[in-house]
């Protein structure tokens, strides 16, 4: 896994979904990106070839483990699709069947409210997912969230260069960032997610660590406000000065 | 609390759980209510439960009270601090002398937040789930009284409850529930901790006075704390409805 994660951040061996095929020891992956006012998923990278069309039919349909982990933002896993109740994917079960996909997997890529993608693992002959192959997936779903995080990759197929390190942006285990996104959410009238991106974007150019922006922003000592202002994440001090 | 007190306390917390395991419940709340009976029932001041994430990270789940210092001390046990070894290990490690040294040498950052915040005795108990360990239940005291076996027995045995309400399975669907459990559980708390602020800013109170709110509401009402999180982010509900705190 760290190798996939490497060749991620080198955009070595050209093709990241061959590289997570493989070390995922998986039959297929994809990876599809929720774009757009109304969150249409779109693919940004598959392997092999019936990968592509397993996510194209399930997208299509609304049915299966992607539309589902869109819904939900949980991670759903049908590693034998004969094991899976005929009325819940009515449409996809027969299809996927004649497609050949035995079973599959779905990861979200997000943090709490907000959702970025999944990514979709299909399972090989034995039909079933080992514990290692489920920490791999979620690691690997869990980096590439802060990959897409970053503002990466979403304008087309290309890997992050080597100055984007692929992985957990860092201080987002703190509740503090979390509740700080959410309050400048409603101060801006933005996204949840874009609201991160904001509070990123400032900490960023202020040079602090993301933690401290987050504890002014809680502690009301820093306000993000729409007023015209040359800072990209327009924030508001009330101490005077910005941040 | 006498022997015979605590003894019937503890049968009914047990009822109390295995009346919430019933139906599609709300984990991050049963875990707070559990983490609120450790500090009864152990007569401790403070109590919080962690879990592993995908990284082998630990991240809060929930604690006996939601005031952002707690949480934010829990918080450093990402990667340092007694439920870091405890985690590692698998071994519970039991009255750590916050005040000395030489004892929380291998972690400064958390001892020094530990004993501003008025801790001077710490516990980690693992939470188990058979050979394997999943995260750490973490209390605080600010009276230097140690615990006997008894007490850490029964702390062990309240993890093991918490470990239980975690991995419980919700849907005969997920056939790796276990696995999937953990993940939604870090995915809820992560979604409360949103709210808390979308909140606080919405009726200009502190995080922690908008989720006392917001939790007496989705109580009454028995909504799980992460649907009503996502409903209100997603902007599916009216804020109104749920009475704002005063401002203090």
């Amino acid at each position: 896994m760290a190798e996939v994660l490497r060749s991620l951040r080198l955009g070595e061996g050209g093709d990241p979904a061959q590289a997570c095929v493989r070390a995922l020891d998986a039959a297929g992956v994809a990876l599809s990106l929720l774009v757009g006012a109304d969150r249409t998923a779109e693919p940004l990278w598959c392997h092999p070839e019936l990968s592509a069309r397993f996510e194209e039919l399930q997208f299509t349909l609304g049915e299966g483990p992607g539309p589902e982990v869109v819904r939900t933002g949980s991670p759903v896993l049908e590693p034998d699709l004969d094991r899976v109740r005929p009325e819940r994917w009515p449409v996809l079960l027969p299809a996927a069947r004649d497609l050949g996909v035995r079973g599959v997997c779905g990861f979200p890529l997000g943090i709490g409210a907000i959702r970025v993608g999944v990514l979709t693992v299909l399972c090989g002959e034995d039909r079933r997912i080992s514990e290692q192959q489920f920490a791999d997936a979620t690691a690997l779903a869990a980096a590439l969230t802060g990959v897409f995080l970053n503002g990466n990759g979403h304008v087309n197929g290309t890997v992050p260069g080597p100055d984007r390190m692929p992985g957990w942006p860092t201080g987002l285990n703190r509740p503090v960032v979390h509740q700080a996104t959410g309050m400048i959410s409603v101060q801006l009238g933005v996204s949840i997610q874009e609201a991160l991106l904001r509070l990123r974007a400032h900490a960023y150019g202020s040079e602090r660590p993301l933690g401290e922006i987050a504890e002014d922003v809680v502690a009301r000592r820093l306000r993000f406000g729409d007023e015209l202002d040359d800072d990209i994440s327009g924030p508001y001090s009330p101490e005077g000065g910005k941040g | 609390m006498s022997a015979m007190a605590r003894e019937r306390r503890l049968a009914e917390i047990f009822v109390e759980v295995a009346d919430s395991l019933v139906e599609d419940f709300d984990v991050i709340d049963l875990l707070h209510r559990l983490s609120a009976r450790c500090v009864e029932l152990l007569d401790v001041s403070a109590a919080g439960i962690l879990l592993a994430d995908a990284h082998g990270e630990l991240q809060i789940i929930a604690a006996s009270d939601e005031h952002t210092r707690l949480l934010e001390l829990l918080a450093l046990q990402h990667d340092q601090g007694p439920c870091v070894e405890c985690y590692r290990t698998g071994a519970a490690r039991t009255n750590i002398d916050l005040t000395r040294g030489e004892v929380t040498a291998a972690w400064p950052r958390f001892a020094a937040q530990a004993r501003e915040t008025g801790y001077v005795i710490t516990h980690a108990i693992p939470l188990r789930l058979r050979n394997r360990v999943v995260g750490a239940l973490n209390l605080f005291q600010t009276a230097p009284h140690r615990l006997g076996d008894d007490d850490i027995a029964l702390a062990q045995a309240l993890a093991d409850v918490a470990t239980i309400a975690v991995l419980q399975q919700r849907t005969l669907e997920q056939s790796h529930v276990e696995n999937s459990q953990l993940q939604n559980a870090l995915t809820s708390r992560i979604l409360i901790e949103q709210v808390k602020g979308v909140l606080a800013e919405r009726w200009n109170t502190s995080v922690d006075e908008a989720f006392a709110a917001f939790r007496s509401y989705a109580r009454a009402r028995h909504l799980r704390l992460s649907d009503l999180a996502a409903q209100i982010i997603e902007g599916d509900f009216d804020t109104r409805t749920i009475p704002a705190p005063h401002v203090s």
